[in-house]
């Protein structure tokens, strides 16, 4: 990662290269909002891990250049404990003025007053393209069509498979043509369970995204539209996951959750597996750790020609007891701009920018995989925004799907032992929410 | 009549007196506004539906107890306590001393074997916690990997639901420490002339650890059963970073329970009832033990 922050004028060289950079060159209206107030300090509540903070002391560099009057003040949770210190911070009157937002959590936020309303504050910003991001991951912000966050990162899952295992047994590479009987041919066709290889990681996600894998080439969903009904036990989403578990626990073409933990949890990135479902958030560390050639397919249709897959990701808010929203947007504008998503997302590599435009720059960057274009393929063609995302309930109902798919992971419940506890459970969860939505 | 049973202070015992409270006051101060109010504070909170934001609170009555009674992920968080604490208490306290006695002989190196013993407590629970995860791990982990050369199939430890409750109990023996230096100290201020006398009578050395060691020790034991107790039920850390309550919810025990109502699904009011009936089990099995203890317990006269 080369060592250069977002000077005033990289920004607006960036800005420039992109073909929006004109009506940013004067930083708008915003920049004076900002000029004209006094010396101010903006708090943040961010989770990036230690290798990533650089990037984003780069950045912030440069916004301070560009924007003396402000300072910036970052706490950085884990990953693991952001989402339990945010409503601590809110219980204790002690949020920072910006807080990073996973996709799962805006509405219960929203709805605990840990993040405000910024419809009024981001739709009249005449700069700030908002259409410009993925439609697909502002759903994830909306509340009654009015924006509570705004996305800086959405991305699919798609099919990464291990080019190297696949030369090694002279097998074809997965392709667009791929169905999910083929997945499993050679995820069969690629094990040696003896040796500790595997042609499918084993994983099952049940989550936001993940699911989506599965069930949609089946044509199976876990919850309605609006996330009043658990829907998982049809006949569809019954087949999907029956094929899931043979490929497991019959076929042995994937690893059992204890030949997992052999592998630190992670037999795909340590090369014991042909194939995984990979989203564009993990290429960046398959790139940094993996010693094997890689790279990702579409997700493979059902018998019938459907082809469907997850997509999630994460975006930031403004909190109300911020008292400075207008300073918080001066910088949300920028960094959440076309060119703040290339600086931090696109060129770092990262991966997964909220912008298709941001997604493209991304494709040269060095941790992309060579077929990445797959990546915007999903996200126009067929990736879906993965629920629950719309109840309060939804830590409850991922709980209970969480649970469930790791009893199944172990062998410890059946297929339908598991979509019963997830019925009753989960519509339970959101029939408790039901007077408050 | 009540001036002979009032004894007369004299000054400076009224004096000794002052200073006494003046001493415990930092400590009281501490008590009070440190415990004793969030414990009534959290009392009052039981009481309403708070979430995050006070705005808005109502008192909703015994609401939040009855939604706990009715909920069998909350039997199932006490049924897990319960297992784990019986499990922690009887074995870590049986191990406990059995380390006490041996660091009680007269070896040479005895005092390396001490900190050796010691120094999982003295170590960081998450790092305790990472450790055993290793410790566990069914492929590579040296527990399974030692069972495998008596020609044992080890079991997957932590991630199976029979099997995680039996882990957590067996890492928890191995962070005695204080608890075995407590009742190293209660042994070592066991009159050595009890044991001479006892020796007179022709006693072997299980009639002395039966007939005086364990008597004497009674009291130290009891103390260290009631803050093992006390400590089982409090355990996070090993459920945070190894398990999460899992796998299923085979080590969802109350305060994971209570920690996910709070921040996990906001329900502050039902997670502060959960506080309280953490704290009245506990006062409970406190009283029990009290009441218990006068069969067993004896203190010297």
């Amino acid at each position: 990662m080369s060592r250069e922050k977002l000077s005033r004028r990289a920004f607006l060289k960036l800005a420039a290269a992109s073909g929006s950079g004109v009506a940013l060159a004067g930083l708008g209206p915003l920049s004076s909002i900002a000029s004209a107030q006094d010396s101010v300090e903006l708090t943040f509540g961010r989770h990036w891990e230690a290798a990533f903070r650089p990037r984003q002391a780069e950045y912030d560099e440069g916004f301070m250049e560009r924007h003396p009057n402000i300072s910036i003040n970052i706490t950085y949770n884990t990953w693991a404990d952001h989402n339990n210190v945010v409503p601590a911070w809110a219980a204790a009157g002690t949020l920072p003025d910006i807080i990073y937002v996973h996709g799962s959590r805006v509405v219960p936020w929203a709805h605990e007053g840990i993040i405000i309303d910024i419809h009024d504050i981001v739709t009249p910003d005449e700069e700030f393209d908002v259409d410009n991001m993925w439609e697909e991951s502002l759903r994830l912000y909306r509340i009654n069509g009015r924006l509570h966050a705004l996305p800086y990162d959405h991305g699919p899952l798609i099919l990464g498979y291990n080019v190297d295992m696949f030369d090694a047994a002279g097998m074809d590479y997965p392709n667009e043509e791929w169905t999910m009987d083929d997945l499993r041919e050679a995820a069969i066709a690629l094990s040696k369970p003896d040796e500790f290889q595997w042609g499918w990681s084993g994983e099952l996600d049940l989550g936001n995204g993940g699911s989506d894998f599965f069930l949609g080439a089946w044509g199976g969903r876990k919850m309605s539209d609006d996330e009043t009904e658990m829907i998982l036990d049809s006949p569809e989403s019954r087949e999907a996951l029956n094929f899931w578990y043979s490929l497991i626990h019959e076929e042995n073409a994937g690893p059992s959750a204890t030949e997992a933990e052999g592998f630190g949890d992670n037999p795909w990135q340590n090369g014991r597996c042909g194939m995984a479902v990979v989203p564009t958030w993990e290429t960046p560390s398959l790139r940094a750790f993996a010693s094997f050639n890689w790279d990702v397919a579409p997700t493979p249709m059902g018998a019938d020609g459907t082809r469907r897959t997850g997509a999630f990701g994460s975006g930031y808010g403004i909190t109300p007891t911020s008292g400075q929203p207008d300073v918080a947007w001066t910088y949300l504008r920028e960094y959440l701009s076309n060119e703040g998503m290339i600086f931090m997302w696109s060129l770092s590599g990262r991966g997964s920018p909220a912008r298709p435009e941001a997604l493209e720059v991304w494709f040269t960057s060095d941790p992309a995989p060579p077929s990445a274009h797959y990546y915007r393929d999903a996200m126009f063609d067929y990736a879906v925004t993965g629920r629950p995302y719309e109840t309060i309930a939804g830590a409850q109902v991922s709980d209970v799907l969480s649970r469930e798919a790791e009893l199944l992971r172990l062998g410890e419940t059946t297929v339908d032992g598991a979509i019963a506890a997830i019925m009753e459970e989960g519509q339970a969860a959101l029939d408790s929410v039901a007077e408050d939505m | 009549m009540l001036r002979r049973l009032i004894r007369p202070i004299s000054p400076s015992a009224r004096r000794e007196e002052r200073i006494f409270y003046l001493f415990i006051l930092p400590w009281l101060i501490g008590l009070v506004v440190f415990n004793a109010g969030p414990i009534l504070g959290i009392l009052g909170l039981s009481f309403t539906d708070w979430r995050i934001s006070f705005q808005g609170l109502n008192f909703v009555g015994l609401e939040n107890y009855r939604t706990l009674f009715a909920d069998e992920t909350f039997w199932v968080s006490v049924g897990n306590t319960l297992y784990i604490t019986v499990g922690r208490v009887v074995l870590g306290t049986i191990f406990a001393l059995f380390l006490a006695i041996l660091l009680n002989q007269k070896v040479p190196g005895i005092p390396f074997f001490r900190a050796v013993y010691y120094l999982p407590s003295v170590t960081a629970g998450v790092a305790v916690a990472l450790v055993w995860i290793w410790i566990f791990n069914p492929q590579v982990g040296i527990l399974n990997h030692s069972l495998r050369l008596l020609g044992i199939k080890g079991p997957t430890w932590i991630h199976s639901t029979v099997w995680v409750k039996p882990s957590l109990i067996i890492m928890s023996i191995f962070t005695v420490g204080p608890n075995m230096i407590i009742l190293l100290a209660g042994l070592q201020g066991i009159p050595k002339e009890l044991y001479e006398a006892a020796e007179i009578d022709g006693a072997g050395a299980w009639e002395k650890f039966a007939n005086v060691t364990l008597p004497m020790l009674s009291p130290v034991l009891f103390f260290v059963i009631i803050i093992s107790v006390a400590a089982s039920f409090q355990n996070f850390t090993e459920i945070r970073v190894m398990t999460q309550g899992g796998p299923g919810e085979s080590s969802n025990v109350l305060v994971w329970y209570l920690w996910e109502n709070a921040f996990v699904y906001f329900q502050m009011g039902v997670a502060s009832a959960v506080a309280w009936i953490i704290f009245l089990l506990l006062m409970g099995l406190t009283g029990i033990q009290f009441r218990l203890g006068r069969r067993w317990v004896f203190y010297e006269v």
